[in-house]
């Protein structure tokens, strides 16, 4: 029930002296198949925690290289400067590796069960953030204990929430 | 015949429309494209509707009573 209003302007040259040029209105046209499709392909949540995944990574590299390169090394004894720089380079090698899998983790666990959450309840809330980041939380905490899951779960699920009203400031 | 098939099918259309719409999208959106959320709720809702529709006009059509 699409409906266009079709625009009436008055042309008479004199009256008008510097009206700003309205936005043209365009009619609606229904999205193509090949459109539904592509966004059919965002819809699977395999292919969204994947990508999330890889952003991830990709953060995690980052964050990982300019960490490392921060890092003072441990002087040995007499290190040539080439050798100082390879021994940098190692540090921040395996500095940003491990960053980058710790943080491609989080991001695909997160979206994954943001996106089992959201798919189940069918509903676009901050619900899907709080579970998802305690699920996140939890997982990565899991190691030091119940007690500690506890608090991952809250402190990732309080995080979360906070980016996605950052993120979504501009109402 | 045809005109009032043709009728009816608009009309549940966009009944269909009208109600899935109101039940499923949140009046305050931030972004024209549905996101997950919506689009498992449009397609929950549609198959119930869809359903219910051909359930209650097998009903109708079969029986001249409904059954009550």
């Amino acid at each position: 029930m699409a409906s266009s209003n079709p625009e009436t302007e008055s042309n008479n040259g004199s009256s008008i002296a510097k009206e700003p040029e309205k936005p043209q209105i365009e009619a609606f046209r229904m999205p193509t198949m090949e459109e539904m499709r592509a966004q059919e392909v965002w819809n699977n949540c395999a292919v969204r925690s994947v990508a999330s995944g890889v952003m991830g990574g990709g953060l995690g590299l980052m964050m990982g290289m300019f960490l490392g390169a921060l890092d003072n090394p441990i002087m040995q004894e007499e290190m040539t400067g080439r050798q100082q720089f390879m021994y940098t380079m190692r540090q921040m090698g395996q500095r940003s590796w491990s960053s980058a899998k710790a943080f491609a983790v989080m991001g695909l666990i997160f979206s994954a069960a943001e996106c089992v959450v959201e798919k189940a309840r069918a509903k676009h809330d901050t619900t899907n953030t709080v579970v998802a980041g305690c699920v996140t939380g939890g997982t990565m905490s899991a190691k030091g204990g119940p007690k500690a899951a506890c608090a991952g779960c809250a402190g990732f699920a309080a995080f979360s929430v906070l980016i996605e009203k950052f993120l979504d400031r501009h109402t | 015949m045809a005109e009032t098939e043709m009728e009816y099918r608009v009309e549940l259309f966009n009944r269909l429309a009208q109600t899935c719409f109101n039940k499923c999208v949140d009046k305050r959106y931030k972004e024209s494209e549905l996101n997950m959320g919506e689009n498992s709720c449009i397609d929950r809702c549609v198959s119930k509707y869809w359903q219910v529709n051909s359930m209650i006009g097998q009903l109708l059509s079969a029986g001249g009573r409904p059954p009550m």
